[in-house]
């Protein structure tokens, strides 16, 4: 075999640092009309290297025969059981784990210039080659590798569990090869170098972990793909912790991932991991530098951008604090509630004797969790967690301290999605704001004060809705109209459970209690208004993603307008028919629309026991009417 | 596109063959796609059938089915201007490979001017009509009917309460005559020609808008008024190499593995969506439904919306689809025209642009209102109707006197629930 040193051997490494140059540098400047260019020269160079390669693997062959220059590593009958396979450190180990890589070389150069089944050749015979090895430092890496081009490669053919093969094979020589040896392997790259350019055994670790990352986020996307979502959403985890782990990570871009991680643990109840993700992408834009002055930003374009950049990333970010903050309150009320909506106080005992048992239970559980960090990071994640539970809040309390942590990232996100030019994204947050107020009022047992709580939901929403154009936000002012007249409605109730405790009616109560009614009645017109065509026609028939909030807003004003306090009998009856023609609405809509039953199914049940009731009550009223006259 | 409305209208269009897909109440027309014309039918020996609103083909003049620039005005630019009369912001845009005929849809040439020119022409009837004309490439909005040398011309999109999402300093031009119009808008196309480094493939690589906005003056009650709405004509970049936030559907479809970590983000939020999807199909069908879907039974009892999870994907919506958005979720008609190509080395391409079609037919992607619980409601009014039923069946008895006990009490609360009832109870009284 010819010597590291031999000058022909020295031209090979010439030859490959030349396909490298080609492939990294010189490709990236190839036309379009001939876009590979410099990969197909880098083809030819790769190809010369194999020849050399093989003219020495004869050679060498030959030298053996002849009982020559033998290898004494290279034992062909090795410990039983391993057949006849190389130490992948023997001299034929060696050799195969060269042609191997120059094969998978050529492997990645076919598939990057679109020739796959050609690519796919290529890279199977690196894996013949390298299967008569054992694996090894030398060689593990090329293992590694072109199973990940193979899994890429059958993912791209759609053959989802031909990748799913390769990549766990990939996984499971990794882990073992970490078991057993675990020392920094050599790189690809390595084997065309002099020994003088051998790298760092830092640089190697850097560059082993990094394919195995790669492996790892492939796999995720494997499950994604054959909708193995846990699974996926574990294998992603796992590749940012490396990310982060290995340093190989844009700080901004990292934040925004975990954060959105933290979203998809959200939809699972998961919220441990949730806080996790989250406080750790806070603490990871952090990284990524001060936001510059408005005055710096104005002066340079680069400035202005990364400004934009960093306000819109970490108002992002807040956004997802606040999803998690109101997700959680959400949770934790539809826990406690009873069948008319109120705090079931059983049951919170119940929970809280139950949460007591757990609690043990679950710092186990943190400790087996994946968790993010470096040693200057984790101290900061950790302490960022503790600001806010991660369990259900079960009393006002503890819903309150989870509230108030909202409410701070909704003030940070706002800073950055003003109304003006953000509406939507303003409106929204605005929305998540009155939500949580919302989910918050249901632990409050001060009618009083709840009532409060949706006075300020109503504050914040009834400006916006007013400004709004619905040309161009019909959806966000449906959504506002509806939501401001459930929560008149809201209010209404508890100004009745409140009077309900004094024994006299007032008149200021009374004159209250109908004001709430009409401003509720207005929002659900306005509602149905929105339906309209721009001529003004209500439609004969609704689109089914208005057709349930439609006849729902209909028949709530229906009631409504019967609800209504008034000593003016004709007042009443002005009230009661107009009540009657919501119900018969909802009747007649559906006895026309027979499909529209099944979306409305017991308020159309009620609306027609109204329908028929209703006409004899106002014809008592009207005869009532008649003989006071 | 991620979010079609319902009511889109979806046409289809290539400088070869047309199909139009139209949503609202129109036998579909169906678009047969033979594989086996593709001279290599090894897999693909399936005749692969789609149904669309209107198919048109136009490769060939002599042919008897062959359909002139003038014959797709009449369907499609003539309901774009009726939209807009009344009232409706209308977006009509073209979707197809490159070379399948998109701008020849849109612009036209010369001899054969497209859809754009022939609803300036028609539009013009409308004296206070602003165009502006604006390109994305590479996410960034460059003003086309600005003078290149002009800088900077890097322009940023907003939104306004009042006048929607816009582009923050987009010259809008007033014209008055034809002329003037189609100067406009050849002014524009040189410009997108010019100033770009890929002159080769200018119009393959961007979106091209061009705006309309029209206002009609009317009176309503008596009171002049006046109705302002707005056509988007989009001229995509094509579809083979679209932005991948514009369809991302369509690409993270197929099974291809994005290779490098940087799109890792990619990954997550699919799966972030994914799952919200799932969580919140529990209880409203909302997000992208597949189908017909009139299964809004699901809803049916009164416990709607509150068990939706909704989280937040920091995921930005691509340059076009933000500036799209009152197109697409707002009071609003959307034509998709796809265009294909017949060539047998298309076929790939010409199968994956009809089935984003047929698919983006059924999408319907609109927020939903979300419902409070209205459980107490419900109680409250079947209490109510057992009291009233109760009631009458007493006065029929001639039960001389009906039970007063409701008065019993006197809180507040039963004197609003019983406001009706007591009226007439007092009544049968006496």
């Amino acid at each position: 075999m010819a010597s590291t040193y031999s000058a022909e051997w020295r031209s090979v490494c010439e030859k490959f640092r030349r396909a490298q140059h080609l492939t990294d540098v010189e490709s990236k400047k190839d036309p379009e009309n001939d876009p590979f260019r410099s990969k197909y020269k880098a083809r030819e160079v790769l190809k010369e290297i194999y020849n050399i390669l093989k003219r020495y693997d004869s050679e060498d062959n030959e030298s053996e025969q002849t009982g020559g220059d033998h290898d004494r590593d290279d034992d062909h009958d090795g410990e039983p059981g391993c057949g006849s396979a190389h130490p992948g450190d023997s001299a034929a180990g060696l050799r195969a784990a060269r042609l191997g890589a120059i094969e998978y070389f050529l492997g990645v150069n076919h598939v990057e210039t679109e020739e796959l089944s050609a690519g796919e050749e290529h890279l199977m015979n690196c894996m013949k080659l390298l299967d008569k090895c054992l694996v090894s430092r030398e060689n593990v890496s090329v293992f590694i590798q072109a199973r990940n081009q193979l899994g890429i490669l059958w993912a791209g053919r759609d053959e989802i569990e031909k990748a799913q093969g390769f990549l766990e094979t990939a996984e499971s020589i990794y882990l073992r090869y970490m078991k057993e040896d675990g020392q920094p392997p050599t790189d690809l790259a390595e084997f065309f170098v002099g020994e003088e350019e051998e790298l760092s055994q830092q640089e190697r670790t850097r560059r082993f972990e990094m394919a195995y990352t790669h492996t790892l986020y492939y796999l995720a996307q494997v499950y994604k793909n054959q909708e193995h979502y846990e699974k996926a959403g574990r294998y992603c985890h796992i590749t940012l912790q490396r990310q982060l782990a290995f340093d190989q990570f844009v700080p901004l871009d990292w934040a925004i991932n975990a954060a959105t991680l933290s979203q998809y643990y959200i939809t699972k109840s998961c919220y441990m991991e949730a806080r996790h993700c989250l406080a750790a992408a806070s603490v990871i834009a952090g990284l990524a530098g001060e936001v510059p002055s408005e005055a710096a930003a104005q002066e340079s374009e680069a400035e202005n951008e990364k400004r934009e950049q960093l306000r819109q990333k970490r108002a992002e970010i807040a956004r997802c604090w606040i999803k998690y903050c109101l997700n959680l309150l959400q949770d934790a009320k539809k826990l406690l509630e009873d069948n008319i909506g109120e705090l079931d106080i059983e049951r919170q005992e119940e929970l809280k004797r139950a949460r007591r048992r757990e609690e043990e239970e679950k710092e186990q559980g943190r400790k087996s969790a994946v968790l993010f960090g470096s040693s200057e990071t984790s101290d900061s994640i950790c302490a960022l967690e503790e600001k806010v539970s991660c369990a259900l809040p079960l009393d006002f309390q503890e819903a309150r301290a989870i509230f108030l942590v909202g409410q701070s990232h909704v003030a940070e996100a706002k800073e950055y999605f003003q109304m003006d030019g953000h509406v939507t994204d303003h409106i929204e947050i605005l929305q998540d704001h009155s939500a949580l107020f919302s989910a918050l009022s249901f632990f409050e047992e001060d009618l009083e004060r709840r009532c409060k709580m949706h006075k300020r939901r109503v504050d914040m929403l009834e400006p916006i809705c007013k400004d709004l154009n619905a040309q161009y936000y019909l959806l966000i002012c449906r959504q506002l109209q509806f939501e401001l007249a459930e929560t008149y409605y809201e209010m209404m109730d508890l100004k009745l459970a409140l009077a309900n405790k004094q024994d006299e009616l007032d008149a200021h109560s009374i004159k209250k209690f109908n004001h709430l009614c009409n401003a509720s009645i207005k929002y659900y017109q306005k509602f149905l208004d929105s339906i309209r065509s721009p001529e003004g026609k209500f439609p004969e028939k609704l689109e089914e993603d208005v057709l349930r909030p439609a006849l729902v807003a209909k028949f709530r004003i229906a009631r409504l307008h019967s609800r209504i306090i008034s000593s003016d009998v004709s007042a009443q009856l002005q009230n009661l028919s107009r009540s009657l023609d919501c119900y018969n609405f909802v009747v007649h809509y559906c006895e026309e629309n027979p499909e529209a039953r099944k979306a409305v199914e017991t308020e159309l049940e009620l609306s027609e026991e109204m329908v028929s009731l209703l006409p004899l009550k106002i014809e008592r009223l009207r005869a009532k009417k008649a003989s006071s006259n | 596109m991620e979010n079609l409305p319902k009511g889109t209208l979806i046409a289809f269009i290539a400088v070869h063959v047309n199909v139009v897909l139209k949503l609202i109440h129109r036998p579909l027309v169906f678009f047969q796609l033979d594989g086996r014309l593709n001279g290599h039918a090894d897999s693909r020996e399936k005749v692969t059938e789609f149904g669309f609103d209107y198919c048109y083909w136009s490769v060939d003049p002599e042919s008897p089915k062959y359909a002139s620039q003038e014959e797709v005005f009449q369907d499609l630019g003539v309901s774009v201007l009726a939209g807009a009369s009344e009232g409706y912001n209308v977006c009509l845009f073209a979707y197809g490979q490159t070379g399948s005929g998109k701008t020849y849809t849109m612009m036209g040439t010369p001899d054969s001017t497209g859809l754009t020119p022939r609803i300036c022409q028609h539009e013009l009837c409308c004296p206070l009509s602003i165009r502006s004309f604006l390109e994305i490439y590479n996410e960034r909005v460059r003003d086309l009917l600005r003078c290149p040398e002009q800088k900077p011309n890097t322009l940023r999109v907003r939104e306004h309460p009042e006048k929607g999402p816009y582009v923050q300093g987009l010259l809008q031009y007033i014209v008055s005559d034809y002329k003037q119009a189609v100067k406009l808008l050849e002014m524009g196309i040189g410009n997108r020609m010019t100033a770009t480094t890929h002159m080769h493939d200018a119009s393959s690589r961007s979106h091209a808008i061009f705006s309309i906005q029209y206002t009609q003056a009317i009176l309503e009650n008596n009171l002049p008024s006046e109705i302002v709405s707005k056509i988007n004509l989009v001229d995509l970049a094509g579809s083979e190499r679209a932005d991948p936030n514009f369809c991302r559907d369509r690409i993270t479809e197929g099974s291809n593995i994005n290779k490098s970590l940087v799109t890792l983000g990619i990954v997550i939020s699919g799966l972030a969506q994914n799952s919200q999807m799932f969580s919140s199909c529990q209880s409203i069908n909302s997000m992208a439904s597949e189908g017909e879907g009139s299964t809004v039974g699901s809803q049916s009892s009164s416990l709607s919306g509150s068990t939706r999870r909704q989280c937040f994907i920091p995921y930005r919506d691509s340059v076009l689809t933000w500036l799209l958005k009152d197109s697409l979720g707002g009071n609003s008609r959307t034509i998709m025209i796809a265009t294909i190509s017949p060539s047998c080395s298309s076929y790939n391409e010409t199968l994956s642009t009809l089935r984003y079609a047929a698919h983006a037919r059924n999408i319907v992607n609109k927020p939903r209102v979300n419902e409070d619980a209205n459980v107490k409601l419900i109680r409250e009014l079947r209490e109510e109707i057992d009291r009233l039923k109760s009631m009458l069946l007493s006065f029929e008895m001639r039960n001389s006197s009906p039970s007063l006990s409701d008065d019993r009490d006197g809180s507040f609360s039963d004197i609003v629930l019983q406001n009706e009832l007591k009226v007439s109870v007092r009544n049968w009284g006496t």
